[in-house]
């Protein structure tokens, strides 16, 4: 867990578009939150940050992440579910 | 929203990655369906390949089928690369729930790539034309 519950990323690419631009700043809340569905979430795919939508959870598989920008987008219909514990948070600004 | 100013001023910001591995619009099946077809054409060419007459036109006669076969040999390789990155970096399961053959046509185009570099055959090199035009096809579907 991070030490300060708060995190600040800026956004590289475009499969968010054109709900997050390139450059954008995110603010992503860490500590104790409730995820649902259709929630924008930073991620961790082995040492890549990412952040992506969720699209679908599952209590024992985690959940099912995907860029807004489907046609520009690497996410779980690559790389498959999200464990819970590569969920680094929710972005809850903007 | 000046609290939310004072944060991002703050905060160290880290890099997070939206975007996808490779940037898009390079996968194109274009590459695959040329070499298909090279390999129908040196076919074709070896198949009329004339022997030689004379002692002295053995050297470019072999020289000829040496290089056609080297050129066949190379582009049902390429073809079979290029299919298998459409296969493992371009085509998702949403394409296989849509196009549910793509699973053996795939695999059955890459085996006949093998099968065209073992074989000077017509009919086959034909075949592997149709079958990487199949995936052309699919893969121009999931770009509409």
């Amino acid at each position: 867990m991070n030490w300060f519950p708060l995190q600040r990323f800026t956004v590289y690419g475009n499969s968010m578009l054109p709900t997050l631009k390139p450059g954008q700043d995110v603010l992503v809340w860490c500590w104790f939150y409730k995820l649902k569905v259709g929630d924008i979430v930073a991620i961790k795919i082995n040492v890549k940050e990412m952040i992506k939508r969720v699209r679908q959870m599952s209590s024992d598989r985690g959940a099912f992440v995907q860029g807004d920008n489907e046609k520009e987008s690497t996410d779980s219909r690559n790389f498959g579910w999200i464990n819970k514990k590569d969920i680094i948070g929710k972005v809850i600004w903007p | 929203m000046k609290f939310i100013n004072l944060l991002l001023k703050l905060l160290p910001a880290k890099p997070v990655f939206a975007h996808c591995d490779i940037p898009c619009g390079i996968y194109d099946p274009q590459s695959s369906q040329l070499a298909s077809q090279t390999v129908l054409k040196m076919v074709q060419k070896l198949k009329e390949l004339q022997k030689p007459q004379e002692d002295k036109g053995w050297m470019d006669y072999k020289n000829s089928m040496i290089r056609m076969i080297l050129t066949k040999e190379q582009h049902a390789e390429t073809c079979k690369r290029e299919i298998l990155i459409l296969w493992t970096d371009y085509f998702k399961a949403e394409h296989l729930e849509k196009f549910p053959d793509l699973h053996t046509l795939v695999w059955q185009t890459t085996k006949l790539c093998s099968d065209n570099k073992r074989v000077v055959d017509e009919a086959k090199a034909q075949e592997l034309i149709e079958a990487v035009d199949k995936i052309a096809d699919i893969f121009n579907q999931t770009k509409k």
